[in-house]
């Protein structure tokens, strides 16, 4: 459910096949974090939060500097930082949470609402602008929702032009196979490429006992192909 | 635009390279004239105890439209300017004659408008840095210079005394071509050229542990740690942080040195792990630049311009959103490129870029 893209998103998607899917729910279960390019327009909001909705409102959006933006960010950045410490149910006082930073590990491993952990602005010419998001947990809507929320802040309004998923976990947009592509042997070989890095991923993450069934899984994709 | 900034202890410098007349600013707390003389708006003959907001600091400047301050620095009660042609000059209390000049028996240092023009060195002053009651001058011929007190050995020359004129360090760093100097508690560090580390002064921490036993070294010695070529160090209260050529940071002493609650102490350096600081197989790029100390925190700045902090988080000062002590690195969030920061006792100074 959470790998999906609505209608109005592009970008990478991750699918798997046969014991695949096995590998897929494994890799949800590591609760790694995605990253999209946002598009954003100042001047208007709309009742859908993307510039395709019914308009409700248009502002005047010339005050907006580039520097007010990123102090936006940074304090979305900031609160998000709390909650992400929050539902990650660490003590940071530990031994403990120190070897989970080591290792990257201190994100939340279970259900919590959205959280972005970058979020940093990529281009900025008024009335546009981009911004690169990295987050865990959310929906492609809440995204624009965030676009609407920083024209509150800045005292205007924004739109959300486009929402394009450049990573999911291990998967960026290099892994990603363009619908030229989309024939059995660049399949084969998509997966092929892949195999270490998800392995590799899931062995990081997971508690030993997953394990077992996880080489399982693996010995029969191997039969498989 | 801001260029060096310094925290001492409860108080702050700022300083630019501006031909303009006024180059240094500064607050905090001035009961020891730290921040010069800042003549009060409801009574003239008066000066400021503290100052609330970034104040000019007048220099007595022979040619205050030519001369640039390049370096500010500040110690528990006393301030160092390092200029680009008329040297250092020294403010605040000079009870051990940290200010390079004559103690003066019953000084009284609150209120004063004496600051001290530093001069006579074998070359061009690069660095300023004061400790807590001492100061150290470093010169474009690679010599170290020292004056202030002295009973933990930190000014290096040899004793226990004050000195109240800055003297050449020799000990082990004679004849070495030292590339940069770091102090802040009663601990002093020094990089050579070759990437050689020295240390002096307080070790009632293990700072100096790894190369004697006595608690307070009073001429440098090489420390002799193999964790490759040292690029950059600093110096806390209790722990020191080194920065090598690769990239990669080593903290000892004792206190939190930043790998969890379990390291207190060590004599000999230790790794922290580079992924605390944000690289890993997809940002393999990420690499420390820069390391700095307050009295008891790090910080560490990455070539992307990210601060990590760490140690105690007194009064906030970390700016991590809690207030609990942090024991690893953690990331500070910033609106913009961290270019370099000053940490003090219990405050910290960041300049930052808009992205």
């Amino acid at each position: 459910a959470g790998h999906r893209l609505d209608t109005k998103a592009s970008g990478v998607m991750v699918l798997g096949i046969g014991h695949g899917n096995k590998l897929l729910t494994d890799l949800q279960n590591c609760h790694l974090s995605k990253v999209y390019t946002v598009g954003g327009l100042f001047g208007k909001a709309t009742d859908d939060f993307s510039d395709t909705g019914k308009l409700i409102e248009k502002t005047t959006f010339d005050h907006i500097t580039r520097e007010k933006l990123e102090r936006i960010l940074a304090v979305i950045q900031g609160t998000n930082h709390k909650a992400l410490l929050m539902y990650s149910n660490i003590d940071m006082k530990t031994q403990e949470a120190y070897e989970m930073a080591v290792k990257g590990l201190i994100r939340p491993m279970g259900k919590s609402p959205p959280i972005i952990t970058v979020i940093r602005c990529l281009q900025f010419a008024l009335p546009e602008f981009q911004l690169e998001i990295h987050c865990l947990h959310e929906t492609q809507q809440y995204l624009r929702k965030i676009v609407h929320e920083i024209g509150l802040e800045l005292k205007s309004s924004a739109v959300c032009t486009q929402v394009r998923r450049i990573r999911d976990g291990v998967f960026t947009l290099d892994d990603a196979l363009l619908r030229t592509r989309w024939n059995l042997q660049s399949i084969q070989n998509a997966i092929w490429d892949c195999q270490l890095k998800v392995k590799t991923e899931i062995e990081k993450t997971l508690a030993p006992e997953d394990k077992s069934d996880f080489h399982d899984a693996e010995m029969a994709q191997a039969a498989d192909s | 635009k801001i260029s060096s900034a310094a925290c001492g202890y409860g108080f702050t410098l700022l300083s630019s390279t501006t031909t303009d007349i006024t180059k240094v600013w500064g607050m905090g707390l001035n009961k020891d004239s730290q921040l010069g003389f800042q003549r009060s708006l409801g009574d003239r003959n008066k000066g400021y105890e503290y100052v609330l907001e970034p104040s000019p600091i007048a220099l007595p400047l022979a040619k205050p439209q030519q001369t640039r301050v390049l370096q500010v620095s500040c110690g528990r009660a006393h301030s160092l300017i390092l200029t680009d042609s008329e040297g250092v000059f020294s403010m605040g209390n000079n009870s051990y004659g940290q200010c390079g000049r004559k103690v003066i028996e019953d000084e009284t240092y609150s209120e004063s408008h004496v600051i001290h023009q530093l001069k006579e060195f074998d070359s061009r002053v690069v660095q300023v840095v004061c400790g807590q009651d001492h100061s150290l001058f470093r010169t474009k011929k690679g010599t170290v210079y020292a004056c202030g007190w002295g009973a933990d050995g930190q000014t290096g020359l040899g004793h226990y005394n004050i000195t109240s004129v800055p003297t050449k360090v020799q000990g082990d760093i004679a004849g070495v071509n030292i590339v940069q100097v770091t102090s802040y508690g009663d601990c002093c560090l020094a990089v050579s050229d070759e990437g050689d580390l020295f240390g002096w002064g307080n070790s009632e921490y293990l700072q100096l542990a790894s190369v004697t036993e006595t608690t307070q070294v009073n001429v440098p010695r090489h420390l002799p740690f193999k964790i490759g070529k040292i690029k950059e160090a600093a110096c806390g209260g209790t722990g020191n942080v080194a920065l090598t050529e690769e990239g990669n940071v080593f903290v000892w002493g004792y206190g939190i040195l930043g790998k969890g609650p379990n390291l207190i102490e060590t004599a000999v350096p230790e790794m922290i792990p580079p992924s605390l600081f944000g690289w890993s197989d997809v940002n393999p790029d990420i690499r420390v630049a820069r390391v700095r100390c307050g009295l008891s925190q790090f910080a560490a700045l990455t070539n992307r311009g990210e601060l990590f902090v760490w140690g105690k988080n007194i009064r906030g000062c970390l700016g991590i959103g809690r207030m609990e002590d942090q024991y690893f690195p953690w990331r500070v969030t910033v609106p913009g490129e961290v270019v370099d920061v000053a940490c003090g006792v219990d405050h910290m100074v960041g300049l930052v870029k808009s992205f």
